[in-house]
C-alpha cells in the first residue's frame, strides 16, 4: 500500500438542508494509488462533487477519514489544509471559479504566487500556451467563453504540477476537439509527472480513458471498476 | 392595471419574501436623510412661529423706534406719543457693576414706569420695585450675576459711580431673545436713576428705544410709512412685532440653512449608497430583465417595472423618515423649548415635512436615474453572455439627471433662503462626486499599470486587481466612502475652526481691555494713571462715534454692497490726523485739512464692497448725514483685537460732533484687577470690557453653534455608517467566493484577510485624500468667506477623520470577511454551482 496517495475510509458527509440534516455521502471507502486515473461517474446529485471536495480538503467528513499523501486531512487546521494543497493538489471546479478581476494569466499565476514561486508569471504564460490560450492571456474571465474559462481553470490547477488533480467535469463545457485536447493535457501530465487524476465526468470518452471508474449512486459507491 | 404595474407587483411580492434584504441600505439612508431635514425644518418652524406669535412681547411693544447714541428729542418724543396708545422708553448700555473692590461688566437696561408694555418681569422676590428708598435707587440684577457677586436683596453696589440697592434677582425679561447679553449679564434700573449719572453724557455709547402700543385702528404698515417720513435722516431705526428680532431670525435662518445643507449632504452620501443598492439589485435581476427582453418587452416597459418598485420603496422610506424626524422632535420638544430663551411651541407642521419629503424624493430620483438608464441597456443577449453592469447610462439619464439636479438646487435655495451657500454646498457635493468618480477611474488605470508590481506578491496583486479589474467594486466603495468622508471632514474642519475661535487663541499682541465711553476731558488723566500702574505696557486711544454707512455713491449702500457685515447696523467711526495703519492705496489728508470730507476705508472690506478711490461714502452719524470721498485704503488687521476702524474720516469732517474716546489697554494678567479697580473707582463712567471675557462669551455662542453642527454631522456619520456596512455586506457574497477560491489555491486565511484589508485601505486612502482636500476647501470657504473668522487647517481632525474612515472600511471589510473565512470552502463554492 506504499503507493496509496489518497484514501477515503468510511467517509460520511451530513449537511444541514432546508428540512433538517441530509446525508449526502453514506460511507465511502476508496484507495487511490499514485499516477492512477480515476473517473467518478454517477447520476446528477449523487454526491460526486461532494466527494471531490472531501478529497481536496475543502470539506470535512462528518465521519470517517480522508488521508492524502500520508496526511490525515481531518486533523489539519484550515490554514494547514490550505498550505498542504499548495503543490499537492490542483482543483478544477465545475463552474471554474476564476477570480473575475484578474486576467487569465494572473489567475493562472495566482497559486504559484501564493506558494511563493519566483517565476510565477513566466510559468503562468507558458501554461496558458499549453492549454492553447496564449492569445487570451490578457483577457478577463467575463471576456472569455465557457470553454476558454474552463481551460484557464485547468491551467491554474496544473501550473503547480500537483501530485493530485481533482477536476469536476473538466470537459463539460468543451466541444469535442477542445475536450479531447484537455483530456490529452491531463493525461500527459500524468505521464510526465506521475500526477494522480481524479475526474468527475459525464463524458464516456473521458471515463473510457481512466484506469478505474468509480460509480457513485445516492452517496454510496455502486461500482468500482478497474480497467487497467 | 398596466402591464408594468402588474409585473412590478409580482416582482415585489417575490422580493418581500426575502424581507427587503437588498433594500435595507436604501431605506435606511433615505430614512435618516429625510428625518434629519424634517427635524431641522420642524425646529426652525417652531422658532419662526415663536418669534411671530411672541412678536409684541419679545419686542416689548407693537413697534419700536430705536436711536443709537442719543435719546429722542422732545419733538420726536411728542410725535411718537401722538401716534401711539402707550409709549415706554428704555435705554441700554454697557457699564461696570462694582461691589467693594470687584468690578464686572454688565449690560444696563434703564426703564421708565410704563415698562414692560407686554409680558412681565420674573423677579425673586416677585414684588420688588425700583423706586428710590432713602435716596438710593433700586436695581434688579441678573440672578447668576447677583449670585456670583454675592449680592442679596438690600445689598448696595455701584453702577457708573453711583450707588444702587439690589432689590431682586432678575430671572427673566419678557423683551429678550437672549441675544443681547453678549456684553455682560443684565442689570435693570429706572430711567430716572440713570439720568442722574454721567453715563448718559454726550458721546456715550448707549441705545435708546421707544416701544409703542398702537392706537385702536392704527396699523403697522401705515405707521411705519409715516415714521419713515417723519424721521427721515435722523438715524432712527424701526422694528416691529412682525419681525421682532431680525438678528435672532437671521441667526436661526443661517444656522438652520446650514443644518439643512448638512442634512442634504448626508442625503447625498446616502444617495451614493442608494445608487449602489439599486445597481446591485438590478444586477441581481439581470436575468429577469434579459428574460423579459427575450420575451419581447420593450426597454421602456422594463424601466417602468423597476421604477414602480423603486417608487414604492421611496414612499416607504420617506414615510419612515418623516415619522422618525417628527418623532425625534416631538420626543425632544421639552428640551428644545427649554434651550430657547423665548417660549416656542414645538409641534408638527406640514411645510417642513413636505420639503423634507421633496428632498428625499429628488435625491432618490437623482441617484437611481443612472442605474435605471444602464439597465435599459441590458439586452436579451445577457442571458447567454453574462457580463458586467455599468457603463454609459444613455443621454436620457444624463439629461434627466441635470434637470433633477437643477430642481434640487432650486428647492435647496428656496428652503434655506441662502442661494450662494446652497449652491456652494451642492456644487461642492457634486464636485466631490465627480472628483471621486474621476479618481476612481484614475485609480483603476493606475492599479492596472501597477499590476506588474503585484507579480509574485499575491496580497498586493489581488488588491490591485480588485481596484483595477472589471466590476470596480473597490471604486464604488471609494465613491460612497469618499463622499461621506468629505462631508464629515468638511464639518470637522468647520467645527475645529469654530472651536479654535472659541478657545480664545488670543493673538500675542491682544489688549487686555477695551475701554469705552471715555470723556475726552478725562483722557489725559486716564492715560497718566494707567501708565503709572505696574504691568500696563501700552495704552492706545482713538475718538469714536457710531454711524451707519447708508449710501455709496449716492445710492442706498445695501443696493451696492449687499448684506455685507460692514453695512449691517451701526459701526464705529473715527477721525485722525495721521494714519494708524499702513496705506495700501491713495494718500492721507494733509495736516490741518479743512476741505470737503475725506475718508479712508479698510482695504479688504472696501474691496469686498467693490469700493475704489474717489467713491463717495455716506455715513449717518447722530442723524447727520456726512458724505465723504474715499481718498485712501488702509490695511486694517481685525484679528489682533486692537483698535481698528473700517472708516476713518478727516478731523474737520466731524468737528464739533460730541464723541467719546475708546482705548485699548495692554497689560499683564496680574495687572488686570488693578486696572478694573482704577477705572471702577476713579473713572466711573468708563466701561472696561475684558477682552478675555468677551471672547469667552462669543465662544459660548459659537459653542452652541458647534454643538448643533456636530449633531447634524452625526446624521451624516450614521448614514455613512449604513452605506459602509451596506457596501461591505453587499460585497460579502463575492468576497466569500473569492476567499474560498484563494484557499483552494493554497492561501491561508491571513493572506486572504490581508488582501481584503489592503484593498480596503487603498480605496480608503484615496477617499481620504479627497476628503481632506474637500474638507479644507469647505472649512476655508465657511470660516473665511461666510463667518469672517480666521481659518487654518486643522490637521488633527483632518487626519483623524481619514484614519477613522479608512479604519472603519478596513474593519467593516474584515468583519464581513470573517464569517465566510470561517466556513469550509466547499460550502461557499457549492452554493454557486
Ligand atoms: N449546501 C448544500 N446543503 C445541503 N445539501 C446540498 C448542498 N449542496 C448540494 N446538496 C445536495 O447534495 C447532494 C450531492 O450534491 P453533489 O455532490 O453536487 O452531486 P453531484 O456532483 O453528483 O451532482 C445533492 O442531493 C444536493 O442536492
Ligand atoms: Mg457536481
Amino acid at each position: 500500500m506504499a503507493d496509496t496517495v489518497l484514501s477515503v475510509a468510511d467517509a460520511r458527509l451530513v449537511l444541514d438542508g432546508g428540512a433538517g440534516p441530509v446525508e449526502i455521502l453514506r460511507g465511502i471507502t476508496l484507495n487511490i494509488n499514485r499516477s492512477e486515473s480515476v473517473g467518478l461517474v454517477g447520476p446528477s446529485g449523487s454526491g460526486k462533487s461532494s466527494l471531490l471536495m472531501l478529497m481536496g480538503g475543502l470539506e470535512r467528513a462528518s465521519d470517517g477519514r480522508v488521508t492524502a499523501l500520508g496526511e490525515d486531512l481531518g486533523a489539519l487546521s484550515e490554514d494547514a489544509l490550505a498550505r498542504f494543497r499548495r503543490g499537492a493538489m490542483g482543483i478544477v471546479f465545475q463552474s471554474f471559479h476564476l477570480v473575475p478581476t484578474m486576467t487569465a494569466r494572473e489567475n493562472v499565476a495566482l497559486p504559484l504566487e501564493i506558494a511563493g514561486a519566483p517565476d510565477a508569471w513566466e510559468r503562468a504564460g507558458a501554461e496558458l500556451e499549453t492549454v492553447g490560450l496564449g492569445h487570451r492571456a490578457g483577457h478577463y474571465p467575463a471576456e472569455m467563453s465557457g470553454g476558454e474559462q474552463q481551460r484557464t481553470a485547468l491551467a491554474r490547477a496544473l501550473v503547480t504540477r500537483p501530485a493530485i488533480l481533482l477536476a469536476d467535469e473538466p470537459t463539460g463545457n468543451l466541444d469535442q476537439a477542445n475536450g479531447a485536447a484537455v483530456m490529452d493535457l491531463m493525461f500527459r501530465l500524468r505521464t510526465e509527472y506521475g500526477t494522480t487524476l481524479i475526474l468527475v465526468t459525464h463524458a464516456p470518452e473521458l471515463a473510457a480513458r481512466c484506469d478505474r471508474v468509480v460509480r457513485i449512486e445516492d452517496g454510496r459507491i455502486a461500482a468500482d471498476e478497474d480497467r487497467a | 392595471m398596466s402591464l408594468a404595474l402588474r409585473i412590478a407587483l409580482r416582482e415585489m411580492r417575490a422580493g418581500l419574501r426575502g424581507g427587503l434584504r437588498g433594500f435595507r441600505v436604501f431605506l435606511l439612508c433615505l430614512m435618516l436623510g429625510v428625518a434629519a431635514i424634517a427635524a431641522v425644518g420642524l425646529v426652525r418652524e417652531a422658532i419662526r412661529q415663536g418669534l411671530a406669535e411672541q412678536g409684541a412681547t419679545l419686542l416689548g411693544g407693537d413697534a419700536q423706534y430705536g436711536f443709537t447714541y442719543r435719546r429722542a428729542t422732545d419733538a420726536e418724543r411728542g410725535w411718537i406719543a401722538s401716534h401711539a396708545a402707550r409709549v415706554s422708553e428704555t435705554i441700554t448700555m454697557r457699564s461696570m457693576i462694582g461691589v467693594g473692590d470687584a468690578f464686572t461688566l454688565t449690560q444696563i437696561k434703564a426703564v421708565d414706569a410704563a415698562y414692560p408694555l407686554n409680558g412681565r418681569l420674573v423677579l425673586d422676590p416677585p414684588d420688588a420695585v425700583l423706586d428710590e428708598k432713602k435716596g438710593v435707587p433700586g436695581a434688579f440684577v441678573d440672578g447668576v450675576l447677583a449670585d456670583r457677586l454675592g449680592l442679596v436683596p438690600g445689598a448696595r453696589f455701584t453702577l457708573g459711580g453711583k450707588t444702587f440697592e439690589m432689590r431682586a434677582r432678575l430671572l427673566s425679561e419678557p423683551d429678550s431673545t437672549g441675544r443681547d447679553t453678549l456684553f455682560g449679564p443684565r442689570t435693570l434700573v429706572s430711567l430716572s436713576a440713570l439720568e442722574g449719572t454721567p453715563m448718559l453724557a454726550p458721546g456715550s455709547l448707549f441705545d435708546s428705544a421707544y416701544r409703542v402700543q398702537l392706537r385702536p385702528g392704527d396699523d403697522l404698515v401705515t405707521l411705519k410709512r409715516q415714521a419713515a417720513a417723519q424721521f427721515h435722516g435722523t438715524g432712527m431705526n424701526w422694528t416691529d412685532s412682525r419681525r421682532p428680532s431680525p438678528g435672532t431670525e437671521r441667526f436661526t435662518d443661517q444656522l438652520s440653512a446650514f443644518l439643512v445643507l448638512v442634512g442634504l449632504a448626508g442625503l447625498a452620501v446616502g444617495g451614493s449608497g442608494m445608487s449602489s443598492a439599486t445597481s446591485a439589485w438590478i444586477s441581481s435581476k439581470a436575468e429577469t430583465i434579459a428574460t423579459l427582453r427575450a420575451l419581447g418587452a420593450s426597454a421602456g416597459l422594463v424601466r417602468r417595472v423597476f421604477a414602480v418598485q423603486l417608487g414604492v420603496l421611496t414612499v416607504l422610506g420617506i414615510a419612515l423618515g418623516l415619522l422618525l424626524g417628527a418623532g425625534l422632535v416631538m420626543a425632544a420638544a421639552p428640551q428644545i423649548a427649554g434651550a430657547l430663551p423665548f417660549p416656542v411651541a414645538v409641534g408638527l407642521s406640514v411645510r417642513p415635512l413636505a420639503s423634507a419629503a421633496l428632498f428625499g424624493a429628488l435625491t432618490v430620483v437623482l441617484f437611481t436615474l443612472w442605474p435605471l438608464g444602464r439597465m435599459t441597456r441590458i439586452g436579451a443577449a445577457r442571458l447567454y453572455r453574462p457580463g458586467r453592469a455599468g457603463g454609459w447610462p444613455g443621454w436620457g439619464a444624463v439629461v434627466s439627471s441635470a434637470v433633477v439636479l437643477i430642481v434640487l438646487a432650486g428647492a435647496a435655495c428656496a428652503e434655506t433662503g441662502r442661494t450662494g451657500l446652497s449652491l456652494a454646498v451642492l456644487g461642492g457635493v457634486a464636485a466631490a462626486l465627480v472628483l471621486l468618480a474621476l479618481m476612481g477611474r484614475g485609480i483603476g488605470a493606475l492599479a492596472r499599470r501597477l499590476r506588474p508590481l503585484g507579480r509574485g506578491r499575491p496580497v498586493l496583486h489581488l488588491a490591485l486587481a480588485a481596484l483595477g479589474g472589471p466590476g470596480g467594486e473597490g471604486r464604488a466603495v471609494m465613491i460612497s466612502l469618499g463622499l461621506g468622508l468629505t462631508v464629515l471632514s468638511s464639518i470637522g474642519q468647520i467645527e475645529a475652526g469654530l472651536r479654535s475661535a472659541i478657545r480664545n487663541d488670543l493673538p500675542a499682541v491682544a489688549p487686555a481691555f477695551f475701554l469705552i465711553d471715555i470723556l475726552p476731558d478725562d483722557r489725559a488723566a486716564l492715560l497718566d494713571r494707567l501708565a503709572a500702574l505696574p504691568g500696563v505696557t501700552r495704552t492706545e486711544t482713538a475718538p469714536m462715534l457710531r454711524g451707519v454707512i447708508d449710501r455709496i455713491n449716492g445710492r442706498p449702500a445695501r443696493e451696492v454692497g449687499g448684506d455685507h457685515w460692514v453695512l449691517r447696523g451701526d459701526r464705529g467711526v473715527t477721525f485722525a490726523e495721521t494714519p494708524r495703519e499702513k496705506l495700501t492705496a491713495g494718500s492721507w489728508w494733509p495736516a490741518g485739512y479743512d476741505g470737503p470730507p475725506q475718508a479712508s476705508f479698510a482695504a479688504k472690506e472696501g474691496a469686498e464692497l467693490g469700493l475704489k478711490l474717489g467713491d463717495r461714502i455716506g455715513v449717518n452719524i447722530l442723524g447727520r448725514e456726512i458724505e465723504a470721498t474715499i481718498t485712501s485704503f488702509r490695511d486694517v488687521d481685525f484679528s489682533t483685537a486692537g483698535i481698528g476702524f473700517v472708516l476713518t474720516l478727516d478731523p474737520a469732517a466731524l468737528a464739533g460732533a460730541p464723541h467719546t474716546e475708546i482705548a485699548t489697554v495692554y497689560a499683564t494678567p496680574a495687572a488686570e484687577a488693578p486696572v478694573l479697580r482704577l477705572i471702577g473707582h476713579d473713572f466711573p463712567n468708563v466701561t472696561a470690557i475684558g477682552v478675555r471675557g468677551a471672547l469667552e462669551r462669543v465662544g459660548e455662542a459659537l459653542a452652541s453653534v458647534s454643538k448643533a453642527v456636530l449633531l447634524a454631522a452625526s446624521v451624516t456619520l450614521a448614514v455613512g455608517f449604513v452605506v459602509l456596512i451596506g457596501a461591505a455586506a453587499g460585497g460579502e457574497g463575492a468576497r466569500a467566493r473569492e476567499a474560498a477560491v484563494l484557499r483552494s489555491l493554497g492561501a491561508t486565511r491571513a493572506t486572504v484577510l490581508a488582501s481584503f484589508a489592503l484593498r480596503a485601505a487603498l480605496a480608503g486612502a484615496v477617499a481620504g485624500i479627497v476628503a481632506v482636500a474637500g474638507g479644507v476647501l469647505a472649512g476655508w470657504a465657511v470660516m473665511d468667506r461666510v463667518m469672517n473668522l480666521p481659518y487654518s487647517i486643522a490637521w488633527g481632525p483632518a487626519f483623524a477623520i481619514v484614519v477613522a474612515g479608512v479604519g472603519a472600511v478596513v474593519l467593516a471589510q474584515i468583519a464581513f470577511a470573517l464569517r465566510p473565512l470561517g466556513l469550509r470552502p466547499a460550502r461557499v463554492l457549492r452554493e454557486a454551482e
